[in-house]
């Protein structure tokens, strides 16, 4: 924090001590140098070794076909992960968000199947309901006061049951024979469709919608005075608050956020699957907490981090994709990524000689 | 110095990387399913035709989801027919997430293959994805998905689920007879399910069967997610006697239903699907699983690799094939004392369909 933070009466409020300070870099042994390089460089060196060696390996591997079809299978977790960032860094975690993703998809597939709107309407649709939830989430945390993981497990549930009501748990596709007996009129737009299945030249649309989202939150979260005291609210509540940041505020802004994040997540993959695929973003929750904790670990960061979480989500592409053209069934798969996610757990939380700020509140 | 916690979690860090690493130069990640069927190959007897002759053909197949005994017996007859014609075969598995299926079919055109099987899965979302794979002269043979009105250039391939809803619901009609309370376990939007509702919906108007609850979910843990929902749907009911439940998955879940229920001897399931732990349930005293219609699931799974083979070698005559099923009666079962998959196999061999889409040079597996 170089970023002085002024309380209410405009004075300097003392600087709330976030990390651990380093020892000197006299007092360092050579060891040491290497664990912070080690904590510092090596997961970058971990995915940058894998993708060699998958390229080098498997011919089909490094082609652009298959290169983008990996970018585009990470894009969805990858913006979902850029969701969690968010609630990550204000030191909660937001256990809704596969069932928001899942609530966009019923709510999209509703819009244009149900009332025969067009692809726009049903994308103002579910970011709009994608707000209204996360205002939910953020009234349920700050003003209820309710710990983060309670209420938004809470909330998955509530999410989970609710999108299926107005649909009597089918999903939903064009033609589908409604309650009362008459024909869905509606279908889903080609514009809309061209969300996911788009390309803008050669990069698949999803692609480029994940890294211009990677570029925004980077840029609120580490370029603007909102995003820095998200971190301060994170890192020591207490001392933000001390220092007259409005945590509340912040922590509610977060979630907020973090839904907005999943709701767009939720139209590419509606957009992908092409029906109100019920069980759509179910395994997206756990998936989006591991690329962004993975992404806690990149260049030593020690707390959740845009670039670091999109990384994450590359990184968990190339090793997914590599396996399977490798031949490995999907259960060694699912063994890779929870090895890969504590490789990235042992590089921030015990290599590290930073405090990790990064520690879920209940 | 690096305190000793360091120094440990440096040592778990380079086990483990040192481990994954081992796994990955491991190469063939081929394991023996204790479940899987043997199956033996019979001789092919004419030489192979391109591209068979030029070495490993690379295939893949995209699969919905590969959990369950029903997708296990097929993936393992799918291998075991593709070895047998040096395929190299990647298997792409979804976990039952739609997404996921259309982005693993992205990358099995991208991976280079020059043939994929779909299996199982929604016609909109693998659409585009299957066009994209003919346009790039990849051989693509669909199993259980209804795309011919987007890609009319796929081969189509289904188990005849008419013929199974009907074979059964005939044995139903027959056991309880017409004016009846019933119970309805099966999950919508699903085509194979669906096909089986058409079926459903004509026999409980003509035989006018009440229906007295319809329940059912479709998730990785099908079974067990769908039990306590019959349970309840039985306490509300206590009138039904028969129950159909049109997948092996919601019938063992209707199974256990009955049984915390107490309600065994008095309700008859009609089910569908069989494998040996089918056959375990069928068979087992005081089991109300009387009827079911069966395909094997190794002999398909096999067959559909051969359309895919035919269809390589520029042999196949036709876009779509249909493997028909057969009915499995609790009474047969025990009176010819069945036990599993082989029994039955030898019982009726009609179920073997290792005749069906093969050729000389094919060397067909029959289980």
């Amino acid at each position: 924090m170089t970023q002085a933070v002024t309380n209410k009466t405009g004075q300097q409020a003392p600087q709330p001590k976030l990390i651990k300070q380093a020892a000197p870099a006299s007092e360092l042994t050579p060891l040491m140098r290497v664990q912070d390089a080690v904590v510092k460089y090596g997961f970058v060196a971990v995915t940058v070794l894998l993708f060699v060696y998958f390229a080098a390996t498997e011919p089909a591997f490094a082609t652009s076909d298959s290169l983008f079809a990996m970018l585009k299978y990470a894009s969805v977790t990858a913006i979902l992960g850029l969701g969690m960032t968010f609630s990550m860094v204000v030191g909660g975690m937001d256990m809704s968000i596969g069932s928001q993703a899942g609530l966009a998809v019923q709510m999209a597939a509703m819009t244009m199947v149900f009332y025969n709107m067009n692809g726009t309407t049903a994308g103002l649709v579910v970011v709009g309901v994608g707000i209204l939830v996360g205002l939910v989430n953020a009234f349920l945390i700050v003003y209820c006061k309710i710990p983060d993981l309670l209420a938004t497990l809470a909330m998955m549930f509530v999410i989970q049951g609710v999108k299926l009501i107005p649909v009597d748990g089918q999903s939903v596709s064009a033609g589908m024979v409604l309650r009362d007996g008459s024909v869905a009129p509606g279908k889903f737009t080609s514009t809309f469709l061209l969300l996911d299945r788009g390309t803008l030249g050669p990069v698949p649309l999803p692609v480029v919608i994940m890294l211009v989202l990677a570029l925004v939150s980077w840029f609120f979260l580490s370029r603007t005075k909102w995003g820095r005291l998200m971190y301060a609210v994170g890192a020591n509540p207490e001392a933000a608050r001390l220092s007259g940041v409005r945590v509340g505020f912040y922590r509610g802004l977060a979630y907020v956020l973090t839904s907005t994040f999943a709701s767009v997540g939720g139209l590419i993959l509606v957009s992908r699957i092409g029906q109100g695929d019920v069980n759509a973003g179910s395994s997206s929750l756990l998936e989006a907490v591991a690329v962004a904790l993975v992404g806690t670990s990149v260049l030593g960061a020690g707390k959740a981090n845009a670039w670091g979480t999109l990384l994450g989500a590359l990184l968990v592409g190339i090793v997914l994709t590599g396996l399977t053209m490798k031949g490995f069934q999907y259960y060694y798969q699912d063994t890779a990524k929870g090895l890969v996610l504590l490789v990235a757990l042992v590089f921030s939380y015990t290599m590290s000689r930073k405090k990790v700020r990064y520690t879920p509140a209940t | 110095m690096l305190s000793t916690r360091k120094t440990v979690a440096a040592t778990i860090l380079g086990l483990t990387m040192v481990t994954a690493s081992a796994c990955s130069q491991g190469g063939s990640a081929a394991t023996n399913n204790p479940n899987a069927e043997g199956g033996k190959t019979q001789a092919a007897t004419a030489p192979m035709p391109a591209p068979f002759d030029a070495g490993e053909v690379h295939v893949a197949i995209v699969q919905n989801t590969g959990q369950g005994d029903y997708f296990q017996q097929y993936l393992n007859g799918t291998k075991l027919q593709a070895g047998a014609l040096k395929m190299k075969l990647d298997v792409y598995d979804a976990q039952g997430d739609n997404a996921t299926q259309a982005s693993q079919l992205d990358q099995a055109i991208a991976s280079g293959v020059k043939g994929i099987i779909v299996r199982h899965g929604y016609a909109d979302t693998l659409c585009p994805g299957v066009n994209k794979a003919l346009k790039a002269g990849i051989k693509v043979v669909i199993y259980d998905v209804e795309i011919q009105k987007c890609s009319p250039d796929a081969v189509q391939t289904q188990q005849s689920d008419a013929k199974m809803a009907s074979l059964v619901l005939d044995q139903m009609a027959t056991d309880i007879g017409q004016n009846k309370p019933v119970g309805y376990v099966n999950v919508l939007g699903i085509a194979p399910l669906d096909r089986r509702n058409v079926v459903w919906e004509q026999y409980k108007k003509t035989n006018t069967w009440t229906q007295k609850f319809f329940t059912g979910k479709y998730s990785s843990s099908t079974a067990t997610d769908t039990a306590p929902m019959v349970y309840n749907a039985l306490q509300a009911n206590k009138d039904v006697v028969a129950i159909y439940a049109p997948y092996d998955e919601l019938t063992k879940a209707t199974l256990s239903a009955l049984d915390q229920a107490n309600m065994k001897d008095k309700v008859k399931v009609y089910g569908a699907d069989i494998s040996t732990a089918d056959i375990e349930l069928m068979t087992a005293a005081g089991s109300p699983w009387v009827a079911t219609g069966a395909t094997d699931p190794n002999a398909i799974g096999a067959a559909v690799t051969r359309v895919l083979a035919l269809d390589l070698a520029g042999q196949l005559t036709t876009k779509n094939v249909e493997f028909p099923p057969i009915l499995v009666t609790q009474t047969m079962l025990r009176e010819k004392s069945i036990k599993n998959m082989d029994d039955l196999r030898a019982a009726e061999p009609s179920l073997n369909i290792s005749d069906t889409a093969s050729a000389p040079w094919i060397p067909a597996i029959k289980f």
